[in-house]
């Protein structure tokens, strides 16, 4: 690993004007996906931006929604029982990351701006209709996951931007299910998202764990009617799912094999939120 | 780069550590200029759990921390955990279980279930226990002992 300098600004401002200075640096929240990458050489930065003296450690309710301080630890999110009832998708995708001793280091600011492949919260974010909110030498803005997240680690994030936090605009009955072939350790080889809108009346199903990015299936979730579709409509959400996903063949599952896993963790799913008592 | 020193309470003493480069991680740091070499490390890259330290009472992966990071915080390993109730009992109850072949994962987990006593008590419902020490790796796949001793010290007050 290349040395590199460790800053810790003193403020949003000062953290935006000393990654707008220096060339080559980079952001750091709990580190622990950007430490990996930095002794693999995947990123070589002469100057790394610690965001841990940023006020951003927060969880604000405002009614049924929720806002999320980017480098909040994952773990004080699951702790939150009202997290655990309003999201429980958004519960079950931060219990999947890592270990506990993980969580209390990694934050969802990081998760999303690293845009991992596998991440398992872009999904449930994705069915969520999160926005992320942004700062940056231009000013603050905001923009929906699913313009947010470009492609495998790319992202809408200039270089000297910086998430402060996510918001999450109302509390939805929701699941998360993922298959792993090792599952404290591994990545998903699919995993599922599923949440049901009770203001649109509509559900938002979103699939992980297939590069490049998760997606948002879109025919799938029409396919599912009013708050507890029955048997015949999660099968026909579970058969468009599986014609209009993108899948790919990689070391972690066939095309073939995730093309069946993404509709039994469908209907999984689906029944798993149908379950969950409103809000 | 370098910078100060910096200032650790580490298992209840206080100690100022020098010439701490930038990218030092505190599970070297604790190794190699502290000397307390219980925390061990497997993986270096999040994934077996033999580096867990408390920080500031909170289980974390020494090998994915900064030490700069943590500059200031309140340090346990291994070699410490005695003094505190709950890390005691933990340690009693691997030695009843007979959880320990090799030992390399056994300060890990002594330290990931004082975390979790600390954080949850004792009340963490049986099927959560298996994904709250799930970050744990026994190379020796000792694990039936590993749950033993976990039940032990669920179920012994501290
Ligand atoms: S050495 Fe830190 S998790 Fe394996
Ligand atoms: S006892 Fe050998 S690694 Fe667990």
């Amino acid at each position: 690993m290349a040395p590199f300098e460790l800053v810790a600004p003193e403020s949003v401002d000062a953290a935006v004007a000393t990654l707008r200075a220096a060339g080559g640096a980079l952001p750091l929240a709990g580190g622990t996906d950007l430490l990996p990458d930095l002794d693999a050489g995947r990123v070589d930065p002469r100057r790394v931006v610690s965001l841990r003296r940023l006020p951003w450690r927060t969880l604000d309710w405002t009614g049924d929604s929720l806002v999320v301080g980017a480098t909040l630890p994952l773990r004080r999110l699951e702790a939150d029982p009202d997290v655990r009832r309003r999201f429980p998708g958004l519960y079950a995708a931060v219990r999947a990351v890592g270990s506990v001793a993980l969580r209390h280091r990694a934050t969802l600011g990081g998760n999303l701006a690293r845009a991992a492949p596998a991440s398992d919260l872009i999904p449930v974010l994705l069915a969520l209709d999160a926005e992320v909110e942004v700062v940056g030498p231009a000013g603050a803005r905001t923009v929906p996951v699913d313009a947010f997240v470009l492609g495998s680690r790319r992202t809408d994030l200039g270089p000297a931007d910086l998430i402060r936090s996510v918001r999450l605009p109302e509390s939805r009955p929701s699941a998360y299910l993922w298959q792993r072939v090792r599952p404290s350790n591994d990545i998903s080889q699919v995993a599922v998202a599923v949440a049901y809108s009770p203001s649109r009346r509509d559900w938002r199903v979103a699939m992980g764990g297939v590069p490049p990015r998760a997606t948002l299936l879109s025919g799938a979730a029409d396919a599912l009617e009013g708050p507890r579709p029955d048997d015949g409509s999660i099968r026909r959400s579970a058969e468009r799912a599986a014609r209009e996903a993108a899948l790919v063949a990689d070391k972690r599952a066939s095309e073939e094999y995730r093309r069946r896993l993404l509709g039994t963790l469908l209907a999984r799913a689906t029944r798993a939120t149908v379950a969950v008592e409103a809000p | 780069m370098t910078g100060g020193p910096l200032s650790w309470t580490v298992n209840g003493r206080a100690r100022a550590v020098t010439g701490v480069p930038d990218d030092e991680r505190l599970l070297d740091s604790l190794r190699w200029r502290l000397g307390l070499k219980g925390t061990k490390e497997g993986c270096r890259s999040g994934e077996c759990g033999a580096c867990t330290v408390l920080v500031d009472g909170e289980t974390t992966l020494s090998c994915l921390t900064l030490a700069r990071e943590v500059d200031g915080a309140s340090i346990t390993t291994i070699e410490g955990v005695g003094s505190d109730p709950d890390g005691a009992a933990v340690r009693r109850a691997f030695e009843a279980a007979a959880a320990v072949q090799c030992g390399y994962c056994t300060p890990g987990f002594v330290m990931s279930l004082t975390g979790l006593l600390r954080e949850r008590g004792r009340s963490v419902p049986p099927e959560e226990i298996a994904e709250e020490l799930g970050g744990n790796l026994c190379r020796c796949t000792g694990y039936v002992a590993i749950v033993r001793a976990v039940a032990r010290a669920l179920s012994e007050p501290p």
